[in-house]
């Protein structure tokens, strides 16, 4: 394992310079927003994110220096909260992804290597997660185990799987048929390094790109949860969380429930258009 | 034909065994329901007694097939909330759920199926453009910020609407709006790419170059071999419903079985939740062989084999 | 004679296909009994048109497939199973060349990396050593060191089957198999590529089962041949005499099709029929329905490969009782 991501061609060497569209252009200047929102989350917060300021109750956007954003009912601060919580829906995101992108994968080449039997087991929990709405089972694992941050991102972590092993399964039979792992493990290689090496590396982009496309469904997923009080819990604060908090108080105080909803839709939409983009430009064979 | 349907039924059932499983397992992986049920402080000789009732003390695989039969036989479990049997519970809320489920569903088709046709026919254009732009929104806006967005402008702002309680029929516009427009874009996302690479096809030309009207080609050529692969969207749109119902149904209080799931797993009213899980089950296996189905129907190559073949 | 590096003795492989979920399998003999040996330092040369089973023997010869029945023996050795330890350290020193060299190669990295490849996979060597093999290996095989740095795509077709080569010999091995390693390049640059693999072979001393449809390109490089039909080997010799007096109808087809310079020029024997079906193998010699002699006792009867001299073994019921070199006609 020397240098294993180290040379790597492009894909099309002649398209040199790529003149990305406005809409990539403005999702980028959001994700990276976001993204630089989350991870210096404890220097941008004005306030700590709890603290009470009784004093300030339902103050509206756009009146007060100390809080730009307004305040809730106990006088917490909206902007301090988002910043909170942005970082700990792209953290439970990310999160997720990962696992179910490890996980698929495993799967869809434990399938393609072995086949027969194990390939039948794979392929049948595949049909199985992509039959059943993946809320519902989310929501009966969360009645049976009760609630932690790290059953939540676990239990994310089995969104999606299915699509990274049915891709990795594909590829993986599609590479071996095509000689150059064939050849490989004729030369000696071990399956370890036949798969991490030579198979991953080549279907590496097709990965990403559905990673891209699961992202911004587990952020969806996770903000339902939140919303409906079975994900993340209280004290802790997440996007969906803020917006079912806010939403008794959508007559006197909509803005509570507004913004983190609007940065919901913006960070979706800005993921999902720049994974429709990067297949587009890397892989159109996928869906 | 009668070896697709017979595949498809196995599938079926395969799923709503796996299903079974899952409940199982998380069930004993949740703990030791004799605590759970008569709490932590409770006398070791009534565990020990509620154990061998229950038959928790024999082997894992003959409980397993114990649960299995009890779930065959219809018997769900009664509910630790309020004792009254689940499938009871369960059952009396499917009513409630189904009033805003169906009109929603014909919702998304009428308004999905359509959009996507005329977006296909009218490439490039500012319709196409529009339906493309909403379909993106669609799945970018999740269910509940749109039905509170919908709540505050009818109910909060203009006050036409109420915003939830299901009184009259008023109570169900929001609820249904909310639950239709985001699987129409979605529906109508995947319409217009089916028509195009319908209408991308050599037999369209063929067809239009043998001097058919171009609405005849339409209706006689393209919708026909457009719809087959729509068809099995239904599945996923259906999945997407009962979802959707869930989140829908707590936004507007709104008494139908998402509701009750969200409170049943807030309660860990584990009967309920269990009934309510195979209930889910059963609609996406359902929904899923009916797609099926209407996909041998509608694809001429497994129709000639159920002459051919039956 | 020295001892065989490479011995298959009865040797039969037999696949089984079935069509659809239900169907029901189907069992096709590709390799049907085959016995043959390769000594240190010779090339053996198969011949067979495509479904002769003549790259499952290559695979078989390479321990890449094991044979249903029979043995392989290497190095005086029974051959390990495939994807065991034992296996996987045999690999260096028994390699093989294929027919697209680009499908054998990893598009991701350039060539260099994966000439040597196999010395990381072996553990051989440390870092400088394995850099100084990787630059001797691509000289051997007529590359630059600029060659080396490119990828797959970049290079040539006879570029790639050199790179091919320079990999299946970095770890010095004993034998090299090669499938059809010329027949997807230009014909020009075909013979440059032959005559590197017979500079390299006389040079190290290698063996090589170089397996080709084309008698021609086997002809050049090859001391001795063995032409199968569907599954069975029919003739076997040195190459200079079965292409001088080939005994079998099938290798006269096949002769006369590629005439050799000097040669007393037959009559061109023309192939008719059905090319073989390993999935319906006719009835008795399984070349009868294209066999301008076949009698009816070829119908019935199966022939046996026989020895007519040292070295040299037919399997035709008419050769059976005639001397050697003086077929029937």
């Amino acid at each position: 394992m020397t240098d294993m991501l180290a040379p790597s061609v492009p894909a099309k060497p002649a398209r040199r310079r790529w003149s990305l569209p406005w809409y990539v252009t403005a999702s980028l200047f959001w994700v990276g927003l976001m993204l630089i929102t989350a991870v210096f989350a404890d220097l941008l917060m004005p306030h700590s994110f709890t603290a009470l300021d009784l004093k300030y109750r339902l103050v509206a956007p756009f009146q007060s220096l100390a809080h730009p954003l307004g305040t809730d009912e106990l006088g917490r601060d909206v902007l301090s909260r988002l910043i909170v919580s942005i970082r700990i829906s792209l953290l439970i995101a990310f999160g997720a992804t990962l696992i179910s992108a490890v996980l698929g994968t495993t799967l869809g080449f434990l399938a393609a290597h072995f086949r027969g039997i194990v390939e039948q087991i794979v392929l049948v929990l595949a049909d199985f997660q992509a039959a059943m709405p993946f809320l519902i089972l989310a929501l009966s694992v969360l009645a049976f185990f009760g609630n932690s941050l790290p059953l939540l991102v676990g239990l994310m972590g089995l969104y999606g799987w299915e699509r990274y092993a049915r891709i990795a399964r594909g590829l993986a039979i599609a590479a071996s048929a095509q000689g150059y792992a064939t050849a490989v493990s004729q030369l000696g290689a071990k399956p370890g390094r036949v798969y991490l090496r030579h198979i991953l590396p080549n279907i590496a982009s097709t990965l990403i790109v559905s990673m891209t496309l699961v992202f911004p469904e587990v952020i969806l997923l996770e903000s339902g949860l939140s919303f409906l009080g079975l994900g993340v819990q209280p004290p802790m604060t997440s996007l969906g969380n803020m917006v079912g908090y806010g939403r008794e108080y959508i007559t006197r105080a909509p803005w509570i429930m507004l913004t983190p909803s609007v940065v919901i839709v913006l960070t979706t939409l800005a993921i999902s258009l720049l994974g429709d983009w990067l297949r587009d430009r890397l892989d159109p064979t996928i869906r | 034909m009668i070896r697709y349907i017979a595949s498809r039924l196995l599938r079926a059932a395969l799923t709503i065994a796996l299903v079974v499983t899952f409940a199982f397992i998380v069930l004993r992986l949740s703990g030791d329901p004799a605590t759970i049920i008569l709490g932590p402080e409770a006398p070791p000789e009534a565990i020990e007694a509620f154990r061998h009732n229950w038959g928790l003390d024999r082997p894992v695989l003959v409980q397993y097939f114990d649960y299995f039969r009890a779930i065959l036989r219809g018997d769900l479990g009664i509910s630790m909330r309020d004792g009254r049997s689940a499938i009871e519970l369960v059952g009396e809320r499917i009513p409630a759920t189904l009033a805003l489920t169906i009109p929603a569903l014909f919702l998304q088709l009428a308004i999905g199926i359509p959009a996507g046709v005329y977006a296909a026919l009218h490439q490039g254009t500012a319709f196409d453009r529009t339906v493309m732009v909403s379909a993106v929104f669609g799945f970018a806006i999740p269910s509940f910020v749109l039905a509170l967005a919908l709540v505050l402008v009818f109910s909060v702002k203009l006050g036409w609407l109420p915003s939830g309680g299901r009184d009259s029929w008023m109570h169900a516009i929001l609820p249904i709006l909310t639950l239709g427009l985001g699987g129409a874009a979605a529906l109508a996302r995947f319409t217009r790419s089916a028509m195009l690479e319908v209408l991308g096809r050599p037999f369209i030309r063929t067809a239009s170059a043998k001097g058919l009207p171009w609405a005849a080609v339409v209706r006689g050529h393209a919708l026909p071999n457009a719809a087959i692969p729509t068809v099995t969207l239904v599945g996923f749109l259906v999945g997407s419903l009962i979802a959707g119902a869930v989140v829908v149904e707590s936004v507007f209080s709104w008494p139908g079985v998402g509701r009750l799931l969200v409170v049943a797993v807030s309660n860990r009213d584990l009967a309920v939740v269990q009934c309510l899980l195979l209930l889910v089950a059963a609609s996406m296996v359902t929904s899923n062989l009916i797609v099926d189905f209407l996909y041998g129907v509608l694809d001429p190559r497994l129709r000639q084999g159920a002459r051919a073949g039956a | 004679m020295s001892a065989p590096l490479l011995s298959l003795n009865e040797v039969t492989r037999t696949y089984t296909s079935r069509k659809g979920l239900f169907g029901t399998p189907v069992a096709v003999q590709a390799v049907a009994g085959v016995s043959l040996e390769v000594r240190p330092g010779e090339t053996l040369g198969i011949v067979g048109e495509s479904g002769s089973g003549k790259s499952t023997m290559g695979r078989m010869a390479l321990g890449l497939e094991a044979p249903d029945s029979g043995s392989v023996r290497f190095d005086g050795a029974a051959m390990p199973d495939p994807g065991s330890e034992s296996w996987r350290s045999l690999r260096k020193r028994a390699q093989m060349v294929f027919q697209d060299p680009l499908g054998a190669l990893d598009r991701r990295l350039p060539v260099a990396d994966q000439i040597g490849e196999p010395l990381e996979i072996h553990g051989i060597g440390d870092k400088a050593a394995r850099a100084a093999a990787i630059a001797r290996s691509l000289e051997m095989t007529g590359l630059s060191a600029d060659h080396g740095r490119r990828f797959p795509h970049e290079l040539s077709g006879g570029q790639r089957q050199r790179v091919i080569i320079a990999r299946a010999l970095i770890t010095d091995p004993e034998l090299l198999v090669c499938d059809e390693p010329v027949s997807a390049l230009d014909v020009s640059i075909q013979a440059q590529v032959v005559n590197l693999l017979i500079d390299l072979q006389a040079e190290r001393g290698l063996a090589m089962i170089f397996i080709s449809h084309d008698l021609r390109v086997v002809r050049q490089i090859s001391q001795r041949v063995a032409v199968m039909y569907l599954g069975h080997i029919v003739e076997e010799g040195t190459a200079e005499e079965v292409l001088r007096d080939p005994q079998h109808p099938y290798t006269r087809a096949l002769v006369s099709a590629a005439p050799v310079p000097g040669a007393r020029q037959r009559q061109r024997v023309i192939l008719t029929g059905e090319p073989p079906n390993p999935a319906a193998r006719p009835s008795g010699c399984a070349f009868h329905p294209r066999c301008p002699l076949a009698t009816d006792r070829c119908r019935a009867e199966m022939p046996v490969l026989t020895r007519l001299a040292p070295g040299r073994r037919a399997a035709c019921h008419l050769i059976q009782h005639t001397p050697a070199g003086m077929a029937a006609k």
